[in-house]
């Protein structure tokens, strides 16, 4: 999988489950894209399609990130140690404007809004699951 | 049975069913709350338990259809009950066996099985059971007592709304809503004493003391606990040295017990590697990782 | 590697009063100022890949436990897969707080993070138990639980409050164990632990939003 290093965008990521899965993320389903699966190295993207772009709204938070739709592929890196994982985009999300202003920081460098929401098996590449958000740059 | 209650039942009935029939038969999502039933299990395949949802929402819309139309005659009403024993029956079996399915019951907003779910399918099973004893067509009772009709009605419906969770927003919401501002938001307000562990973590993790051990942490936060003003906060790791290999190590950070992403952005952590056979400090220059990064120009 | 998990001698008062000194005798590092010119922006241009390559050859499972025999938990996974997690002394273990091993049920949901061993087996460096993270609308408030409703299909869930152990963070400021400024109507991200018992969630955090 080609993974590149062109940024593409910063800000926070979050964590979803997808795909076949146990518990309250069972009723999740494949995602947009149909393949979405939370072992996978994959991520939603907030601007996957436009009929997504309308559940998103990140807009509205004044990020007005480039259409990436189902299986483009992204490197994600944590801005405070610098690892990263590459993943698939296979959903659509997170909801930008839900939370639109919130800030999370890396020796007081902040990056704000949620950009991008990994499965776990991704977020767990770069950072805790119990943490929930991390401070991120994105690469393609 | 009081004539009105089982004069008006087929019109109560017969309208909520044509509403949920028509829900599963015709809904856009049906399949995929099939997918969420316990019918998936039962059936073997998620397409087989979207075909018997839309066929239970057909067999509602005819039941609802007949009770319309010729009420007054018993078959409606009986069909009816045995909907409604059957919807019990099924909700009793789900419930047992997989208690986080969904009900599949109106074909939108779903939950868990729960005792609305039971009040709705107990009430299908009461309400055949009175059309079964009707006497007169509905539209006859209406005519004699429009008045009394009409109480009925909105009380039906008022029932009907309180076991449904679709129409929530439109009065339980705002009447939780109300009751918040008349006796104030029931959870506790903020409390003295130290910040909550995951709040020492959250500016752990945001600082320059975690950026420069991370190459060496493997675990997420193994143990915690406060001491003389100190939260001192453990993980696991490893530490590779060209000479020794690699050593399992504990990583402690302490940190003031009062701080957090609010009270400060770059907070003082004391950062140790002690070696996890030998219980030795490993004398490791964590910042000396972080100078030799190379910083290139801004991308833009 | 050796299992220590119960050996009390290791998790007693003395061994953390020992760790304490050392930690407390640790270097102290504050602020950016030790980091000299690597400015975080600057850092969007560094190079890559990884600065930590050992974590992104970490291996990862997910699934719901079916059997623990003594540290080693079998787990089945959600697409049929099969996994088994080995526990060590160095296994970080969250369900709804960091925990221990013995708190660990057959039939809890889990993704652990670790390296793929020799044998076949993870060896876990992190366990996260019936850890959710979910997008939800608050639709009432209660002493001692939230009711939510999450997804495109609204459904309903029971989040229960726990005493010492629910925070919340509005917009982004820190985790705080006030919760009386969380409202109804709110979208909030909810973490927290699924209680497979009666699928509801006990909160570890609530995560507000407008």
């Amino acid at each position: 999988m080609a993974c590149g290093s062109t940024s593409l965008w910063a800000g926070e990521t979050t964590w979803f489950c997808c795909g076949s899965a146990w518990g309250p993320c069972g009723s999740a389903g494949g995602g947009a894209c149909g393949t979405c699966n939370s072992s996978a190295h994959q991520a939603a993207w907030p601007n996957a399609s436009q009929s997504c772009w309308n559940i998103t709204r990140p807009d509205l938070c004044g990020e007005n990130m480039a259409r990436r739709g189902c299986g483009s592929v992204m490197n994600v890196k944590h801005q405070c140690s610098g690892a990263t994982v590459c993943v698939t985009v296979s959903d659509c999300g997170p909801r930008t404007q839900s939370f639109c202003g919130e800030s999370t920081c890396c020796n007081g460098a902040c990056r704000t809004n949620r950009v991008i929401d990994l499965t776990p098996a991704a977020f767990s590449a770069i950072g805790n699951l119990s943490s929930g958000k991390l401070p991120v740059y994105i690469y393609e | 049975m009081i004539p009105i209650v089982s004069d008006l039942a087929p019109l109560v009935c017969g309208l909520l069913l044509a509403v949920t029939g028509a829900g599963k038969l015709f809904g856009r999502r049906t399949a995929q709350l099939a997918a969420n039933t316990v019918l998936v299990r039962v059936l073997n395949d998620g397409r087989r338990a979207g075909l018997a949802l839309r066929a239970v929402g057909a067999a509602e819309l005819a039941v609802a259809a007949a009770l319309l139309a010729v009420p007054g005659t018993l078959l409606p009403g009986v069909a009816t009950a045995v909907l409604g024993a059957g919807f019990t029956g099924y909700l009793g079996y789900a419930r047992a066996t997989a208690p986080e399915s969904s009900c599949g019951c109106s074909a939108k907003a779903e939950g868990p099985i729960g005792v609305r779910s039971f009040a709705r399918a107990g009430l299908v099973l009461l309400g055949g059971a009175a059309a079964a004893t009707a006497t007169d067509p509905w539209w006859t009772e209406a005519a004699r007592r429009p008045g009394w009709s009409a109480a009925f009605a909105v009380a039906a419906a008022l029932l009907l709304c309180a076991v449904s969770a679709d129409l929530d927003h439109v009065w339980l919401l705002p009447l939780r809503r109300l009751r918040i501002r008349l006796f104030g938001n029931p959870l506790a307000g903020a409390a003295d004493g130290p910040v909550p562990v995951a709040a020492s973590v959250e500016l752990l993790e945001q600082s320059v003391a975690w950026q420069a051990a991370s190459p060496i942490v493997r675990s997420a936060l193994l143990d915690h606990w406060d001491d003389e003003g100190w939260r001192v906060l453990r993980f696991a790791g490893v530490y590779e040295q060209a000479a020794r290999g690699a050593r399992p190590v504990n990583v402690l950070f302490a940190l003031d017990l009062g701080a957090s992403i609010d009270t400060t952005s770059s907070p003082a952590v004391r950062v140790s590697v002690i070696d996890d056979d030998t219980d030795e400090m490993v004398p490791v220059d964590l910042l000396a990782g972080m100078a030799t990064r190379q910083v290139l120009p801004m991308a833009t | 590697m050796s299992h220590r998990q119960n050996d009390p001698g290791r998790r007693g008062l003395d061994r953390r009063r020992f760790l304490t000194t050392a930690a407390l005798g640790g270097a102290t590092i504050v602020g950016a100022s030790a980091l000299g010119g690597l400015d975080a922006d600057a850092a969007f241009a560094a190079p890559m890949p990884s600065l930590d390559p050992a974590i992104s050859r970490s291996a990862f499972a997910e699934g719901r436990i079916t059997q623990i025999k003594g540290s080693v938990l079998e787990v089945a996974g959600s697409h049929g897969d099969q996994h088994l997690i080995q526990l060590t002394n160095a296994t970080s273990i969250w369900k709804l707080r960091t925990t221990t091993a013995d708190q660990i049920q057959v039939g809890d949901g889990l993704y652990a993070r670790g390296v793929d061993m020799p044998d076949g087996t993870i060896a876990a460096d992190a366990v996260w138990v019936n850890i959710v993270n979910l997008y939800c609308t608050v639709k009432g408030i209660a002493k001692d639980r939230l009711h939510l409703a999450h997804g495109a299909q609204d459904h309903a869930v029971v989040g229960h409050i726990v005493a010492d152990t629910t925070t919340a963070s509005y917009l982004g400021g820190a985790l705080t164990s006030d919760l009386s400024r969380v409202r109804i109507g709110q979208s909030a991200q909810i973490l927290g632990a699924w209680r497979p018992a009666d699928d509801a969630i006990d909160i570890a955090r609530v995560t507000v939003g407008h």
